[in-house]
């Protein structure tokens, strides 16, 4: 296949995850949607089951505000949402991890409002470093297992999670080659975020194939115009009329810290005899996130660095409304960019959000200034 | 040779006639923005100012919101570039702009050219815009216009929240439920606006010269507020309004000076 055909297959995939999720359950495969941001995707894998992310939609809520605030995350309340007018119908499960506050209330929230689907909860430990959070880590993912066998049927072995660490990180490392030739293809913004967003809707081995020829035809194929290079930063960065915004203004994404991309692919599990202990040790592992405990906010010089390292003249931070993780960490990365000689914008984004003109306005006020 | 700058905001439109680049030949506000017929009539009324004719005009930028829409111009560029471009022109001191519109704040810093090196805009929020003010005009059944004067005469102004237009709205009625004088409310509610783009303005960095330009720059009361709020005096002219359009035509004017040079 072509370059045009294969953004086609996975444009296809990133903007109907349902028609996903009705092919896989037609060919007789069961389903668990996971949550945001990250779940033990390879045990749901392992147990011959389909992985769905759930990260919401762009839409109007109604349903989820008898359950929610106004002032929440809208990710959380689109999740909701969608749970309740039945579009998540066909999943066995649904695992919500700990991760925020917001994610701790949407599972506390699923249970009352989704009762067709149960809801498997998997708690991390904050101190994940250290082996006791290890051993932490482990005994939800044992909780996982456990409510994933009850509600699916489906039976855990550590052999075959052991071949699905190993699809993952083949996955991981394809998607990680991606980012950085993306950085010099001529590809848009949309097309883009299609290759990363299909990935939550297509079994890692189909796509991990899709994206590897892609990579070769990008290589193979013309290079980006113009040097207005950014790097991304923040929760969710899919909304077509957003991205068209970069892409009217020349602004190209050199790199992302985008937990709905880039950040999901950084780790790989390590080889161990035991691969739910080298699971566990993953996640130990995983830095630079606002959801992942650390002290010292190592966040924030990473994204300096990979700005640097990718020729980015600007930092845009792609603020998800009511995010207090993100927002913890805006100012020192606004105070680390403006030492670095780096331009940040704070460009506040919402499922909710249609009209993004302001942000228009001030990525064509960057070009300007570039 | 004539260029034209076209402001088109959410709640008016600008106009400046700019003639060889240097002196403005013509300028207009109409109180309609964007999706009306404000735009046009603005090019009307500042062609019957100067006195001039459509076709005289070599080249017209257009900014702000509706800058996109408007069919007549031969290019856009942002609101912020504009407004960064105009205080220049008339204030080369100034490094620090706070432009407040009728649905927005930004904040630029400019350098010693004049150039833009940095900006924050509000969020998606009426709260420290003209909007807020507009709505607080309209609960204390007053012109927009009156809120300077009224403010003025207040020696302790009221605490309004500048966090969210629907909570200041709430507390100045039970304000007025309290009895609190009316010149204390309204410098209460230019304060609250002052405090949010002041926050803005320190999320940037605040270097002087400081200028206020956009719509609500004209409201003496939010002007004092901010000068209390930042510690800082805060220059302003009375083409505040008309910065954005003046920048356009500047830019119209580079355009035309390029076009120039390329053909010889």
């Amino acid at each position: 296949m072509g370059r045009n055909e294969l953004l086609a297959q996975l444009h296809e995939a990133a903007a109907s995850p349902k028609r996903q999720l009705e092919r896989y359950l037609a060919e007789g495969r069961k389903a668990v949607a996971v949550a945001p941001a990250y779940t033990p995707q390879e045990i749901v894998h392992s147990m011959g089951l389909v992985p769905m992310g759930v990260w919401g939609a762009d839409m109007e809520i109604s349903e989820a505000k008898k359950y929610y605030p106004a002032f929440i995350c809208s990710i959380m309340q689109t999740i909701l949402e969608l749970g309740i007018r039945g579009e998540y119908k066909g999943v066995s499960a649904i695992i919500i991890p700990s991760l925020c506050d917001s994610l701790k209330t949407l599972g506390q929230n699923w249970k009352y409002a989704v009762k067709d689907i149960p809801f498997i909860p998997m708690t991390y430990p904050q101190n994940r470093k250290p082996d006791y959070g290890v051993k932490f880590t482990m005994a939800g993912y044992e909780r996982v297992i456990r409510d994933l066998e009850a509600a699916t049927g489906a039976r855990f072995s550590k052999a075959a999670l052991k071949e699905s660490n190993r699809i993952y990180n083949e996955h991981n490392a394809v998607m990680r080659a991606f980012a950085e030739i993306a950085a010099e293809a001529d590809i848009t913004a949309a097309q883009r975020s299609d290759v990363f967003k299909s990935a939550w809707f297509m079994l890692p081995e189909e796509h991990t194939a899709v994206v590897r020829e892609l990579n070769e035809e990008l290589k193979r194929g013309p290079r980006a115009k113009g040097d207005r290079k950014v790097l991304v930063t923040g929760i969710l960065a899919d909304s077509p009329n957003l991205l068209r915004a970069f892409d009217e203004n020349g602004i190209r994404i050199a790199a992302d810290d985008v937990a709905h991309e880039s950040r999901q692919y950084r780790t790989d599990v390590p080889n161990l005899d035991d691969p739910l202990e080298a699971l566990a040790r993953k996640f130990s592992a995983m830095d630079n996130c606002s959801l992942l405990y650390d002290r010292d906010k190592k966040r924030i010089d990473y994204i300096v660095e990979q700005a640097r390292q990718h020729g980015a003249k600007g930092v845009i931070v792609l603020m998800t409304k009511f995010c207090d993780p993100e927002e913890f960490d805006y100012v020192p990365i606004k105070r680390a960019c403006d030492a670095a000689g780096l331009i940040s914008l704070n460009v506040e984004v919402d499922r909710q959000m249609v009209n993004y003109e302001q942000a228009n306005t001030m990525l064509q006020a960057l070009k300007e200034m570039l | 040779m004539y260029t034209l700058g076209i402001d088109i905001g959410s709640a008016t439109s600008k106009c400046i006639l700019l003639r060889d680049g240097k002196k403005i030949a013509g300028s207009s506000v109409v109180a309609a923005g964007t999706g009306t017929d404000g735009p046009e009539q603005a090019l009307k009324m500042v062609l019957e100012a100067a006195g001039a004719d459509r076709k005289d005009i070599l080249y017209v930028i257009a900014t702000g919101y509706g800058r996109k829409k408007f069919q007549g111009a031969d290019g856009e560029m942002s609101e912020l570039s504009c407004h960064a471009r105009g205080v220049h022109f008339v204030f080369p001191d100034v490094r620090t702009v706070i432009d407040i519109g009728g649905q927005d704040a930004k904040v630029l810093a400019l350098n010693e050219k004049g150039r833009m090196m940095n900006f924050a805009m509000n969020d998606k929020c009426a709260a420290g815009t003209g909007r807020f003010l507009e709505v607080m005009a309209g609960i204390l059944k007053m012109d927009i216009s009156e809120l300077e004067r009224e403010a003025e005469k207040s020696a302790d102004p009221a605490s309004i929240s500048s966090t969210c237009t629907v909570f200041a709205e709430s507390e100045v009625i039970s304000q007025l439920s309290a009895g609190t004088a009316l010149p204390d409310l309204v410098a209460g509610i230019c304060q609250s606006v002052a405090v949010r783009a002041a926050a803005l303005a320190r999320r940037v960095g605040v270097r002087e010269a400081v200028c206020m330009s956009g719509g609500v720059a004209k409201n003496a009361g939010v002007r004092t507020a901010m000068e209390k709020e930042l510690g800082v005096k805060i220059l302003f002219s009375d083409m505040a309004q008309l910065m954005g359009a003046l920048g356009a035509s500047l830019y119209a004017y580079d355009a035309v000076r390029d076009r120039e040079t390329s053909v010889q």
